[in-house]
């Protein structure tokens, strides 16, 4: 008779554990990637719904070669550097402030994680009407203090940056509340030790706050790629696609293929070149990451 | 002994209520996916009236068009949809019943003996109606045409000054290009007060805006034997004409506009004009929610002649019960009576029967349907065929290109009619 060590016993009771949260991840996650990686080889689209014959990856090479899939990716990589870097440096600023704070933090905490709590299609609907610019807000306040109206989303220009705006409007208070955790984590000693030895605020937070903090920022910034990768919803609401192509970013493209094109296959096949973009980025990141530590 | 008895007693009652289940099961229930306009809450007005008649409950689902596609499509594919009743836009007129998605209610026309004569025959064929199938029935038009302002084009000053700026007589425009530039003044004097309220938001509102502006100056997509024809002399007219009032006449953010933006700036009286849907003058004409323009406001065909024609039919679904598809014919049938049509009229809808446009009741409340048959009457269409929602999208871009000034007007259009010609191909 065998008599289980230790290590088999861990091995198996940790498997146990997990079973449920893996089984519970494959159906959720696992099902519907896998199927739409079927899709976008199949030859499946609205009209005809088979998958078959598969086609291989010639709905990759649909894709790829429209030029609006390049126009699409090129705003989608500004659009995430421009609200992930805006919403890294806001938050962080906020952290800091908060973790000086001594006296009403809950209060603060609560106020600022409203926005977040805040569905995507709501934000956007509150904000198109506050921008609407004849009869919102916004430009009746730019009246009020003697500047001109903006045409906010509907400037071929400045649209994109708008949605960026709204965006980061709604989720620094999630990089506020890591940083801020991730704030409240770090030792005390050296800077008792680097104001022993006469650092400036400034110093302390470039030698010892920053160097500490890059665990959790790493988290904060690559999770925020990721979602800002796959903004859909501001874009639907606030502007579809347009003015022209100014706001199309790459999943609005990929949902245009799929239900306006009615070519589910395509609409996976730009999906899932997303997806491996997201991939790669954080890959990346963490590679960089690693080598830094 | 007394106990074993109350428990069989119990037990015996309990069964009977079980086996009664059937008799007490809950009525039938019709859900449909509807657009949130004036017409959807006229028919939510009757309902009690349906629901008291045969006792099927109807239940709308209000949103906005611009997300009603995704939602009916995500249903018509799945199982059973949730949706038991359809309301389906004459875009979709050639996609849904080319995906097989829709019954064909021509058995359930014969079977009931609803009478097709009275329906504009126009709206049967927009709704893509043959001699063999019916897969939609029309529920009510959306034509478009001109509403403007009577009270500015009869205003002595601004007579005046509009012949000392141009020579003319200051009267509602005949032509396109005489629309845009009068438009072009209004907004030119000054003030809050702008030529035109235009939904030039990429898409559905603004290629069914442009329409209007193509067929008004004698272009069109498609000849008779639905070649594509859309890149002509007319249609570069026309596409110069739009993308200058959206620059020179329109609100500011037009470029971002939808009909909801039009209608709030036309009834805050802030805009001369809105090409836009004809039964939207009895929801602007009202006293009591746009007071500013009320008993201010005409209805026209579009200067030019011919407008966007456009209508909503009913559709029962194919994934579906049975009994839910008898129940929501009831409900159509019922619906586009010519009774519930003239209470519907009555409250400002707009009909697709004819003998609705010549009821004396309904004339004697709205005397602009008179205008509004010869709005219908005159309507031409956009391109039906599977493709026409991602058509849509394609005009549009190049429209909001060519709106913002980031395209020329001949590329712009050129690609428009570039693109029509592949999904035609499709």
């Amino acid at each position: 008779m065998r008599v289980l060590g230790f290590a088999d016993r861990d091995w198996r009771t940790g498997w146990a554990f997990a079973a449920p949260g893996l089984l519970t991840l494959a159906i959720v996650m696992g099902f519907p990637l896998v199927y739409a990686a079927v899709i976008s080889v199949s030859s499946l689209t609205l009209l005809k719904p088979s998958l078959f014959p598969l086609v291989g990856l010639r709905n990759f090479v649909i894709v790829m070669s429209d030029p609006m899939f390049w126009g699409a990716l090129w705003l989608t990589v500004k659009y995430s550097l421009v609200t992930v870097v805006g919403e890294f440096v806001i938050g962080l600023g906020i952290a800091l402030m908060l973790n000086r704070t001594v006296t009403m933090k809950p209060v603060y905490f609560a106020v600022l994680t409203i926005p977040m709590a805040m569905s995507p299609v709501s934000v956007a609907l509150i904000w198109r009407m506050l921008l609407q610019p004849n009869l919102g807000i916004a430009n009746q306040l730019m009246e009020s203090l003697g500047l001109p109206r903006i045409d906010w989303l509907g400037d071929p220009g400045l649209a994109l940056w708008t949605m960026a705006a709204i965006d980061i409007w709604q989720q620094t208070s999630f990089v506020v509340l890591i940083l801020a955790a991730g704030l409240a984590a770090l030792p005390r000693d050296p800077y008792e030790a680097a104001e022993v030895d006469g650092a400036t605020a400034l110093q302390q937070f470039w030698y010892i706050t920053l160097p500490m903090l890059r665990p959790v920022a790493a988290i904060a910034v690559i999770i925020q790629l990721i979602n800002e990768f796959r903004t859909y919803d501001l874009p639907y609401i606030l502007t579809k696609g347009g003015p022209g192509n100014a706001t199309e970013v790459l999943s609005f493209f990929a949902y245009r293929r799929a239900f306006l094109g009615l070519h589910l296959n395509e609409g996976a096949a730009a999906s899932f070149v997303l997806l491996l973009i997201v991939l790669g980025l954080t890959i990346l990141f963490f590679a960089v990451l690693e080598r830094r530590r | 002994m007394q106990m074993r008895r109350r428990i069989v007693q119990a037990l015996l009652g309990a069964s009977m209520l079980a086996a009664a289940g059937p008799a007490l099961a809950e009525p039938i229930t019709l859900r449909a996916l509807m657009e949130d306009v004036p017409e959807t809450q006229i028919i939510e007005k009757l309902l009690p009236e349906f629901t008291k008649e045969t006792g099927i409950k109807v239940e709308f689902e209000k949103i906005g068009y611009g997300d009603m596609h995704d939602k009916l499509v995500a249903q018509l594919v799945s199982p059973e949809s949730y949706y038991n009743v359809l309301e389906v836009d004459f875009l979709w007129a050639g996609e849904f019943p080319a995906a097989g998605w829709l019954e064909d209610l021509k058995p359930y026309v014969e079977k009931s003996g609803f009478d097709l004569k009275p329906i504009i025959p126009s709206m049967l064929d927009l709704l893509g109606a043959t001699k063999e199938s019916l897969p939609i029935l029309p529920m009510y038009n959306y034509s478009m045409g001109l509403i403007y302002r009577t009270d500015l084009l009869s205003d002595p000053k601004i007579k005046a000054d509009f012949k000392a700026k141009t020579g003319k007589d200051l009267a509602p425009p005949a032509t396109l290009a005489d629309y845009v530039a009068l438009s072009k003044y209004f907004k030119a004097s000054g003030g809050d007060l702008v030529g035109a309220a235009m939904q030039g938001q990429r898409g559905d509102p603004n290629a069914m805006e442009f329409s209007n502006y193509l067929f008004s100056s004698g272009g069109a997509y498609l000849d008779a034997g639905r070649k594509v024809v859309l890149n002509s002399p007319e249609g570069l007219t026309a596409l110069k004409l739009y993308a200058d009032n959206i620059q020179n006449g329109a609100q500011q953010g037009a470029l971002s506009a939808t009909l909801d933006d039009t209608m709030r700036l036309m009834c805050a009286g802030k805009t001369f004009s809105m090409v836009t849907y004809w039964w939207m003058l009895p929801q602007l004409d009202n006293a009591e929610k746009c007071p500013s323009v009320a008993g201010k406001l005409a209805l026209s065909v579009m200067p030019g002649g011919h407008g966007e024609s456009g209508g909503w039919g009913w559709g029962i679904p194919k994934n579906t019960s049975d009994e839910s598809k008898a129940a929501a014919w009831k409900f159509i049938e019922w619906v586009q009576s010519k009774k519930i049509s003239v209470a519907r009229a009555l409250e400002g809808h707009a009909p697709v029967r004819s003998d609705v446009y010549t009821d004396e009741a309904v004339l004697k409340k709205y005397p602009f349907y008179k205008t509004a048959l010869d709005v219908v009457a005159s309507g031409k269409s956009f391109p039906i065929f599977a493709y026409s929602a991602q058509y849509e999208d394609v005009l549009g871009t190049q429209l909001s290109l060519a709106g913002g000034g980031q395209a020329k007007p001949e590329d712009a259009l050129k690609a428009a009619a570039d693109g029509l010609t592949q999904l035609m191909n499709k």
